[in-house]
C-alpha cells in the first residue's frame, strides 16, 4: 500500500510537472456519485445528462466545461453548474456546487474537495460523524415518541369529530323542532299582543294628557345625554376600528377630544407644520400667513419652528428616516397608543358579547362572523387557564358553561320540558279571551323568551360547530387539537402568543399588537401562515410564518422579526412528526454507521 | 420598531398631507431666490462687469496683473474698490491655472478661503515658468491683451480692457473663456459698520454673517461645445439642461452644496450629497475642454441657453458653437482651471493631474456588496452569508449600517447584538469575504465616551459662531462634528482606526463614512450653520463642501496607517468633492425604489466617471420604499455594471436578499451577480486604467465615439470601459427595448454573440433575462468562467478571453493584475498584457516595463478558452508558439453554463500563461 502510494505519487509529480497550470484530479472518476459510475463507464464516449454534446473519457475531468450541465466535469471547478460528490465516509455524503472545488476551503469532511495541494484538508468525517450521528439518534428518539403521541391525537381527533358531527345533526334537528315551538308561541303571542293592543289604544284616550307630559320627558332627556350617545358612537366606532380600517380609524381620532391619540395627531401636525415652514424666510410673507392661518386652525401648535428647540427639530428631521415617533419619549408615547388600541380591542369584544346574548337570529348570521370568532377567542382563554395540562383533551370548550348545562348535556329532557310546557299553555290558554288572562299572556310570553333565547343559543353554537368544522385539521386531522390551544412564548419583554386557526399576537405589558390572523397552511403542513395583522408604519400589514418542527410538547420558540413586521417562529408539535420522516431518518443512520472512515492513504 | 402603533394615525395625517409631500421638501432647501448671493448675482446684466487690466507682468513665472475698476460706481457708504490681484500660471500637457484674489497688502478684514489638500503636491512639478509675454491687439479691440504659451499651440490670453481671460488654439479659435459677457463680481470683505445688518434668516436658523457679502461671479464661456457635462451631484440628466434663457422654463441654477436630502426628486436641479465644481464641455467638432473652480463655498451654476445674451450687445465669434455658463459663489476665491482637451481622454488626464489619480481599489471592493439597514445581530449575518452559499450566489462584502453600534458611538458594537465582533468577522473572512460598518462624522456627546471626551478635551470639535463646540443633533442625539480641516485632527481621527483603537475590528474590515456632508437634522438644511468656525478662524460657509471630502481623507488614512502602509484602504464615502477619487468609492445616496432613480442612476454615474470620480454607483434596489420584484431584477442588471455593486435598502422596507423573489428570479439575479464576477479581470484593468489616466470606468458613449452627435446627450445607454456598451431597461413589462449602437463597426451581443450593425438604432425585443449589452467589435475582453463564494477565491482560476473580431478581422484588449490588495503594484508587482489578434494570429504582449522595479507578481493562472466572435472561416486547430502544441477548437456556448443560444468558435484549453509571451496561430 505505502510503496503504490510513493509509486502514484512520482507518477503524479511527473504529471504536474508536465502541465502546471492545470489541477486535474488523479482520480479520473472524482466527484462522481456511486450511483452513476455505471453512467461514465458505461461507453467511450458519454453523453452530456442534458443531452446538450457528449465528450470522450479523457475529458472526463480533464479541467475544462463541455457539458453546459457539468456533467464531463464533476470533480473540478471548471463548470459553473457542475456538482462535486463527497463520500465522506463516516459521516454524511453530500454534493457540493463546483464553486468549492479547489478553491482553498475545506468543505467535505474526508477533504476530498481540496486536491492541488493550496490546503491541506483532514479528514475528520469520523469525528464530526460521531456528533451527527449522536445528534441523528436523539432525532430519532423524538421521533419515535412523537409519532406514538401523533398517533394518540390523530385517534382522539376521529373521536372528537365524530362527536362534533354527531352533535352537529342533533343540535341541527333540535333546532327544526324548536324553530316550530317558538313560531307558534311567537304566533299566541302575538295574538295576545293584539288583544293587549285594543285594550290599550281604549285605555289610551283616556290617559293622553298624562302621556303627552311623559313624551316631553322623554324628549328632553336626549338632550341631557348628549354624552352618551357620544360615547355609544365612540364604541362603536372602536369596533370597526378593531378591523384594522384606516378610515374608521381616522374617524376616531376625529371624535375624541383629548385623547391620546388625538395628542398625537397635533404631534404630527407639528412635524408637518414644522416641515411646511419655510415661510420662515422673509421673501415669501403669502407661505407665512397660511402658517398662521393653521395654528389657528390647531390648539397649541407653535407659530413656527421658533416654537421647537433645537433638540425637537433634530428629532423630527430624524424621524424622517427611521419612522420612530419624534416626541420626546418616546417609549412612552408609544405605550399610551397602545394602551389605547387595546382599549379598542376590549370594547367591541365585551359589545359583541352583549349582542351575542340578547341578539341572536338566523338571518344575522353573516354579519355576526366576526363576533363568534371574538366570542370563542375568549372562550379560549378560559379553555387555555383551565386546562394546563395539554395532554388532556377536550372538544366541547368552546359553549358557554350555562349551554353546556343544558343544550349538549346528555340530557334530552330539556327538549321535552319546552316542549312539555308548551303543549300545557295551547291548552290551558284562551287566546281570545277580553281583557286577556294577565297570568296567562305572563305565561306566554316568559315561555316565548325562554325558548327563543333557546333557539339562539342553539344556533350559535351551531354556527360555531360549522365553523369549526370548516377547518382544514390536515390529512390526518392530526391538527385538531390545535384549534383550541394557544401557545406562548416569551422573549424579552414581549410576550408571544400563537392561537392556530386564530390570530397571533405580540403582547408587551398592556398593550397587544396582533401579527395575524389565521390564514392557511402552507408548504405541505409544515408551515402555518397569519397575515393581515396590524398595519406597520410605512411597511406592510404585520405577518406571522410559524414553522412547525417535530417534537413532544408543543412550544413556540424562536420568535424572529427578519424583515420589517415579517415574523417567523417555531412551533414544536408532534403533529408533525411522521413517520415517513422517521423512516428516512434511520436510514440515514443506518448509512452514517456502515460507512467506517477508510485510512487516509486510499488512493 | 417591534411594537409601532402609531402607523395607523400617521398613516392618515400622511395622507393629508400627500399633496404637499413634495412642496415642503422643497421649502426646507434654499433656493436661489433665498439666497441672497445668488439673488444678487443672477440678477446682473451682461457686461456690468467694469474691471480692466493694468500692470501686467510676469513674476516668478506667472503672469500677474492688477485688476482695477476704470469707471467705478460710487455707491454710498461703501469704502472705495480696491485693486485686485490677478495670476495666471501654465502647467505641462494644456492646463491652465487662473487665479483671482484681494490684494493682502492692501490689508483686508480676514484672509479669504483658499480650499488646501485638493491640488496635488506633485502638481507643482509640472509648472512651466514664464519667461515672457507678447502684445497684440486682436480684431476690432480698442486695447491690447497679454498673451503666453500654453501648449501644442494653445496660448492664453489676458484681455486688458474690458478683462477678459481665455485660451486659443494654434488657429486662433476660441476654447474657453472668462468674463465674455463682462459677468464677473467679486464682492471685497469690509469692515462692518454701524448701520449693516448682515444677518440672513432661514427658516428658524440665523446665520450670523460677522464678516458680509464676500460672494464671486463670473461667465465662462465653452467654444465648439453642443454641450456641458459635470458639476455633481444633482439627480439629472448627463448632458445639462439649460436653466436660463429665452423658451426656458424658469428653472434654478444648478446648486453645488452638500446636502443630505431626504427621498430626492429624480430631475432636479438641487444640490445632493457631493460637489465637484467641475465643467466639461463637448462638440460635434469632437473637441471637449474643461473648468475646474476650486471653491468649496455654496456655489449656483446657470447653464445658459442660446440667445440669452440677445439684448447684451456683446457679441463673441459666431463661427463657433458655443455654451455659455455663470458661475457664482458665497466666498473663497477665484482658484480656476482650464483644461483644453482636445479629445475627451486628454481633459481627464488634465483634470487628475490637478486633483489626483483615482485610487487603485481592492480587488474584492469592485465585487459585489450586500447591504442593508441593518443585519441586525451577529446570527442574522451569519444567516444571510450561509444563504448566499446556499444559492451559490457569490458576494464579497457585508456591511453592518448604524445599529450594530452601541447607541450610535461608531466604533463601538452593540454588546447584545453583536458580543463577537472579531469571531464574526473571522467567519466572513475564512471564505474569503469581507465586511464593512460605519464611521460617520457625528460624536455621541457623550461624557462617558472616550472618543468624545478625548475631542472636546483636545478642542478638535467644530466650534460655533461664538465659539463653543458646536452641539448638532443626528443619530445619536446631541453630537459634535471633528474639525478635519485642520491635518492634525485628521491624524488624530486616522489613529482611531489602529485594531487596537478600534476594539472588534481586524483586517478585513473596511469602513463607509456617511452623513458626512455633514448631515446636522437641526441645523438649517438639515446641515452645519455657515458661521461655524473651523481650524484657523474659517467658517464653515467657505468650506462647507469640502468638509465631508476632508474626512473622508482622514478615514482612509486611518486604514493605511492601520495596514502599516501595506494595505490599500476601502472607504465608501457619501459626500464628496474634487480630488475624492484619491481617497475611494462614493455612491448616489439615499435614492428610492422606482423606476425614474432607476433611469437617473446612469447619468449621476456617469456625471461621477467624468469628473474624475471613477469609483461609484447607485442603491441596487432603491433605498427607501420597496421595489417591484421585476424593478428589484432590472436594478441587478444595471447594477451588475456599476463601478461600486452594492445592494442596500431602508430599515422600513422587507427582505431583499437575492433569493426571496422565486426561484426564476433568484436565478436571474444570480446570473447578473456572476456576470459581473465573470467580469472582474476587465473592470480591475478598467479600474487600472483610471488609476492611471484618469478615464472612468463607466464612459458616456461619446467618450469612445467623441464625432458621433447622436450619442452626446445619450445617458440611457454607457461604455464600460473601450469595449462594452450597456442599455438599461427603465420601464415595467418593457416589450422592447431601442439601443443605439455607435461607429461603423459591428457589435456582439454580450449574452448571445449575436451581431448588430454599428451606427443605427437598433429596437430589440426585452427580455426578463438580461439587459442588453454588446462587445465592440476590436476589442478583447478577459473573462472568469468560473465562480466562487468570493473573488477572493477566483485568483488562481484560469481566464477565458472573448475576442471580437472587427472587420478586418483584427482586435486588441489588455488584462491588468496584481495582488488585489496591497501597494506591491507601486513598485512594479503586477502583470499588464495586452492581446493583440491579427492575421489570424493572437499575441499576448507585456505592457509592464520591462525593468520593473523592487517587487514582482506571479501568477500561474492559464487561459482555459479563448473565444472568437466573427471569425470568418473555419479552423479545425490552433498552433501555440514557443511551445508548439496543437490545441482543438470547436463550437461552445459563449456562456459555458448556458447551452441554449448559438455555439461560438472556441479554442479548447489552450491553457497558455497569463503572465507569459506566447502566439496562438490558427490553421
Amino acid at each position: 500500500m505505502k510503496l503504490g502510494f510513493v509509486l502514484i505519487s512520482f507518477i503524479f509529480c511527473g504529471l504536474i510537472a508536465k502541465s502546471v497550470y492545470s489541477s486535474k484530479p488523479r482520480d479520473p472518476y472524482l466527484g462522481v456519485a456511486p450511483e452513476d459510475h455505471k453512467y461514465y463507464k458505461s461507453s467511450a464516449v458519454i453523453p452530456c445528462k442534458d443531452g446538450s454534446k457528449e465528450f470522450t473519457k479523457a475529458q472526463l475531468n480533464d479541467d475544462f466545461c463541455d457539458c453546459s450541465d457539468g456533467t464531463d466535469e464533476p470533480g473540478t471547478s471548471a463548470c459553473p453548474s457542475g456538482k462535486f460528490f463527497c463520500r465522506n465516509a463516516g459521516h454524511v455524503s453530500r454534493f457540493l456546487y463546483s464553486s468549492r472545488v479547489n478553491d482553498g476551503i475545506c468543505d467535505c469532511c474526508d477533504g476530498s474537495d481540496e486536491y492541488d495541494g493550496k490546503v491541506k484538508c483532514p479528514n475528520n468525517c469520523w469525528e464530526a460523524g460521531k456528533v451527527a450521528r449522536d445528534k441523528l439518534k436523539r432525532k430519532i428518539v423524538t421521533y419515535e415518541e412523537g409519532i406514538l403521541l401523533r398517533k394518540q391525537e390523530v385517534e382522539e381527533a376521529r373521536l372528537a369529530l365524530a362527536r362534533d358531527e354527531a352533535e352537529l345533526s342533533k343540535l341541527s334537528k333540535e333546532e327544526s323542532m324548536l324553530k316550530g315551538i317558538v313560531q307558534q308561541l311567537k304566533e299566541h303571542k302575538e295574538q295576545i299582543e293584539k288583544v293587549e293592543e285594543k285594550e290599550r289604544l281604549r285605555k289610551e284616550k283616556e290617559e293622553k294628557q298624562k302621556k303627552e307630559a311623559e313624551r316631553k320627558a322623554n324628549e328632553e332627556n336626549p338632550k341631557l345625554d348628549g354624552e352618551d350617545t357620544q360615547q355609544s358612537n365612540e364604541a362603536v366606532e372602536q369596533s370597526e376600528g378593531k378591523d384594522s380600517d384606516v378610515a374608521s380609524n381616522h374617524d376616531r381620532s376625529g371624535s375624541i377630544n383629548d385623547s391620546p391619540i388625538q395628542k398625537d395627531v397635533e404631534e404630527d401636525q407639528k412635524l408637518a407644520d414644522v416641515l411646511d415652514n419655510v415661510n420662515g424666510a422673509p421673501n415669501s410673507p403669502g407661505s407665512e400667513g397660511s402658517t398662521h392661518i393653521r395654528a389657528e386652525e390647531g390648539n397649541d401648535l407653535p407659530e413656527s419652528t421658533e416654537g421647537l428647540s433645537k433638540e425637537e427639530l433634530g428629532r423630527l428631521v430624524a424621524s424622517r428616516w427611521t419612522g420612530e415617533n419624534p416626541t420626546k419619549q418616546s417609549g412612552e408615547a408609544d405605550a399610551t397608543i397602545n394602551k389605547a388600541d387595546e382599549d379598542s380591542e376590549d370594547i367591541p369584544q365585551e359589545t359583541n358579547h352583549e349582542e351575542y346574548e340578547s341578539y341572536v337570529s338566523e338571518t344575522d348570521d353573516d354579519s355576526h362572523k366576526y363576533d363568534d370568532i371574538d366570542v370563542e377567542d375568549e372562550m379560549d382563554e378560559d379553555f387555555h387557564e383551565e386546562h394546563e395540562d395539554l395532554s388532556s383533551y377536550k372538544s366541547d370548550s368552546d359553549i358557554t358553561p350555562d349551554l353546556s348545562d343544558d343544550i349538549t348535556a346528555n340530557n334530552p329532557s330539556w327538549l321535552e320540558k319546552i316542549q312539555k310546557a308548551a303543549r300545557n299553555i295551547f291548552q290551558a290558554v284562551n287566546f281570545f279571551q277580553t281583557p286577556v288572562n294577565q297570568s296567562d299572556a305572563a305565561r306566554v310570553r316568559r315561555e316565548y323568551d325562554e325558548s327563543s333565547t333557546k333557539l339562539s343559543k342553539l344556533q350559535s353554537r351551531i354556527s360555531s360547530l360549522k365553523q369549526k368544522l370548516k377547518h382544514d385539521f390536515g390529512p390526518e386531522k392530526e391538527f385538531y387539537s390545535c384549534y383550541d390551544r394557544c401557545f406562548e412564548s416569551k422573549q424579552n419583554k414581549y410576550t408571544y402568543k400563537v392561537c392556530p386557526y386564530k390570530e397571533a399576537s405580540q403582547e408587551e405589558g398592556y398593550s397587544t399588537t396582533r401579527l395575524g390572523r389565521w390564514d392557511k397552511f402552507e408548504d405541505s403542513y409544515r408551515v402555518m401562515v397569519f397575515s393581515n395583522g396590524d398595519k406597520c408604519w410605512n411597511g406592510p400589514d404585520r405577518s406571522l410564518k410559524v414553522r412547525l418542527r417535530c417534537g413532544l410538547t408543543n412550544e413556540i420558540t424562536d420568535v424572529d422579526e427578519p424583515s420589517r413586521c415579517e415574523y417567523v417562529a417555531f412551533l414544536s408539535t408532534p403533529a408533525v412528526c411522521r413517520e415517513e420522516k422517521l423512516k428516512e431518518l434511520q436510514h440515514k443512520l443506518d448509512l452514517m454507521n456502515k460507512e467506517q472512515p477508510q485510512s487516509h492513504d486510499e488512493l | 420598531m417591534r411594537n409601532f402603533n402609531l402607523h395607523l394615525l400617521l398613516l392618515v395625517i400622511l395622507g393629508l398631507h400627500l399633496s404637499s409631500v413634495f412642496s415642503w421638501k422643497q421649502d426646507e432647501f434654499r433656493n436661489c431666490n433665498q439666497t441672497p448671493f445668488c439673488k444678487r448675482a443672477r440678477a446682473r446684466k451682461p457686461g456690468s462687469c467694469s474691471l480692466v487690466a493694468r500692470d501686467v507682468s510676469i513674476s516668478d513665472g506667472d503672469l500677474v496683473a492688477k485688476l482695477i475698476s476704470e469707471n467705478p460706481e460710487v455707491v454710498e457708504g461703501q469704502s472705495e474698490i480696491k485693486p485686485l490681484i490677478l495670476t495666471l500660471s501654465v502647467y505641462q500637457d494644456g492646463i491652465m491655472w487662473l487665479k483671482v484674489d484681494e490684494d493682502q497688502s492692501l490689508g483686508t478684514p480676514k484672509k479669504r478661503f483658499e480650499v488646501p489638500d485638493v491640488v496635488v503636491s506633485e502638481f507643482s512639478s509640472k509648472k512651466l515658468w514664464l519667461q515672457r509675454l507678447s502684445t497684440e491687439t486682436i480684431g476690432a479691440d480698442s486695447s491690447p491683451s497679454s498673451i503666453v504659451y500654453l501648449s501644442d499651440g494653445h496660448e492664453a490670453v489676458l484681455r486688458h480692457d474690458p478683462f477678459e481671460v481665455y485660451v486659443r488654439d494654434g488657429a486662433g479659435n476660441r476654447v474657453v473663456s472668462l468674463n465674455s459677457h463682462g459677468l464677473f463680481d467679486f464682492e471685497q470683505l469690509r469692515e462692518k459698520k454701524e448701520e449693516d445688518d448682515w444677518e440672513e434668516r432661514f427658516r428658524s436658523h440665523t446665520d450670523t454673517r460677522p464678516y458680509g457679502p464676500q460672494s464671486i461671479s463670473f461667465d465662462v464661456s465653452f467654444y465648439g461645445a453642443d454641450f456641458v457635462y459635470g458639476i455633481p451631484e444633482h439627480a439629472t440628466s448627463f448632458a445639462l439642461k439649460p436653466t436660463r434663457g429665452p423658451n426656458i422654463e424658469h428653472s434654478e441654477p444648478y446648486r453645488l452644496f452638500n446636502l443630505d436630502v431626504f427621498e430626492y426628486l429624480h430631475d432636479s436641479p438641487f444640490g445632493l450629497y457631493g460637489s465637484i465644481p467641475y465643467m466639461i464641455s463637448h462638440g460635434k467638432s469632437g473637441r471637449t475642454s474643461g473648468f475646474f473652480w476650486l471653491n468649496a463655498a455654496e456655489m449656483q451654476i446657470d447653464v445658459l441657453g442660446t440667445g440669452w445674451d440677445a439684448e447684451s450687445g456683446i457679441s463673441l465669434p459666431s463661427s463657433q458653437s458655443r455654451i455659455d455658463t455663470f458661475w457664482m459663489s458665497e466666498a473663497g476665491i477665484v482658484d480656476a482651471f482650464l483644461f483644453i482637451g482636445p479629445e475627451p481622454k486628454d481633459v481627464m488626464r488634465q483634470y487628475i493631474t490637478v486633483t489626483g489619480t483615482p485610487a487603485m481599489p481592492q480587488l474584492f471592493s469592485t465585487a459585489y456588496h450586500q447591504c442593508r439597514w441593518n443585519y441586525r445581530d451577529e446570527e442574522d449575518v451569519e444567516n444571510v452569508d450561509s444563504t448566499f452559499d446556499e444559492h451559490d450566489i457569490p458576494y464579497d462584502v457585508l456591511w453592518l449600517d448604524i445599529e450594530h453600534t452601541d447607541g450610535k458611538r461608531y466604533f463601538t458594537w452593540d454588546s447584545v447584538l453583536f458580543p463577537h465582533p472579531e469571531e464574526m468577522q473571522r467567519k466572513l473572512a475564512a471564505k474569503g469575504r469581507h465586511m464593512v460598518t460605519i464611521v460617520d462624522p457625528h460624536i455621541k456627546r457623550d461624557e462617558s465616551f472616550h472618543l468624545h471626551k478625548e475631542a472636546m478635551e483636545k478642542g478638535y470639535y467644530v466650534k460655533d459662531a461664538k465659539g463653543n463646540d458646536y452641539d448638532g443633533w443626528c443619530w445619536p442625539g446631541s453630537s459634535s462634528y471633528p474639525d478635519t480641516l485642520n491635518p492634525e485632527i485628521r491624524s488624530w481621527w486616522a489613529d482611531k482606526f489602529s485594531f487596537q483603537n478600534y476594539v472588534g475590528s481586524t483586517p478585513s474590515l473596511y469602513i463607509w463614512n456617511d452623513m458626512n456632508e455633514p448631515s446636522v437634522f437641526n441645523g438649517p438644511e438639515v446641515t452645519m450653520p455657515r458661521d461655524c468656525l473651523h481650524y484657523g478662524g474659517v467658517e464653515h460657509r467657505e468650506l462647507h463642501n469640502v468638509y465631508g471630502y476632508y474626512f473622508h481623507m482622514a478615514t482612509a488614512d486611518g486604514l493605511v496607517k492601520r495596514g502599516e502602509g501595506k494595505d490599500r484602504p476601502f472607504v465608501l464615502s457619501r459626500a464628496f468633492f474634487a480630488g475624492t477619487q484619491r481617497y475611494g468609492a462614493v455612491w448616489t445616496g439615499d435614492n428610492s425604489a422606482d423606476w425614474d432613480q432607476l433611469r437617473v442612476s446612469v447619468p449621476m454615474t456617469l456625471t461621477l466617471g467624468v469628473t474624475g470620480l471613477p469609483f461609484s454607483g447607485a442603491d441596487v434596489g432603491g433605498f427607501f420604499g420597496n421595489p417591484e420584484t421585476e424593478l428589484l431584477v432590472r436594478w441587478y442588471q444595471l447594477g451588475a455594471f456599476y463601478p461600486f455593486f452594492r445592494a442596500h435598502a431602508h430599515h422600513d422596507t422587507r427582505r431583499r436578499e437575492p433569493w426571496l423573489f422565486g426561484e426564476q428570479n433568484t436565478e436571474i439575479i444570480k446570473d447578473s451577480i456572476r456576470v459581473r464576477y465573470a467580469l472582474l479581470p476587465y473592470f480591475y484593468t478598467l479600474f487600472r486604467e483610471a488609476n492611471l489616466t484618469g478615464t472612468p470606468v463607466l464612459r458616456p458613449l461619446w467618450m469612445e465615439f467623441p464625432s458621433d452627435e447622436a450619442t452626446f446627450s445619450n445617458d440611457e445607454a454607457f461604455m464600460v470601459g473601450n469595449s462594452l456598451l450597456v442599455q438599461g431597461i427603465y420601464t415595467e413589462r418593457a416589450k422592447h427595448v431601442s439601443v443605439y449602437l455607435p461607429g461603423k463597426q459591428p457589435w456582439y451581443d454580450l449574452r448571445t454573440g449575436t451581431v448588430y450593425k454599428g451606427g443605427l438604432t437598433h429596437k430589440l425585443k426585452a427580455t426578463e433575462e438580461s439587459i442588453p449589452a454588446f462587445q465592440r467589435a476590436g476589442t478583447i475582453v478577459p473573462r472568469k468562467d468560473r465562480f466562487r463564494r468570493s473573488s477572493t477565491q477566483m485568483i488562481n482560476d484560469p481566464y477565458s478571453l472573448v475576442i471580437a473580431l472587427n472587420s478586418s478581422q483584427a482586435a486588441e484588449g489588455e488584462l491588468y493584475i496584481d495582488d488585489g490588495s496591497s501597494f506591491d503594484f507601486l513598485q512594479g508587482a503586477y502583470i499588464h498584457r495586452r492581446f493583440v489578434f491579427a492575421d489570424r494570429k493572437l499575441t499576448s504582449v507585456n505592457l509592464a516595463p520591462a525593468s520593473q522595479g523592487s517587487a514582482q507578481y506571479h501568477s500561474n493562472a492559464v487561459i482555459e478558452r479563448i473565444i472568437l466572435l466573427g471569425y470568418s472561416s473555419h479552423a479545425k486547430n490552433a498552433l501555440i508558439e514557443p511551445s508548439n502544441e496543437k490545441v482543438e477548437i470547436e463550437n461552445a456556448p459563449l456562456w459555458i453554463q448556458r447551452s441554449q443560444g448559438p455555439l461560438v468558435m472556441t479554442i479548447r484549453r489552450p491553457n497558455v500563461g497569463v503572465a507569459d509571451n506566447w502566439t496562438i496561430k490558427i490553421s
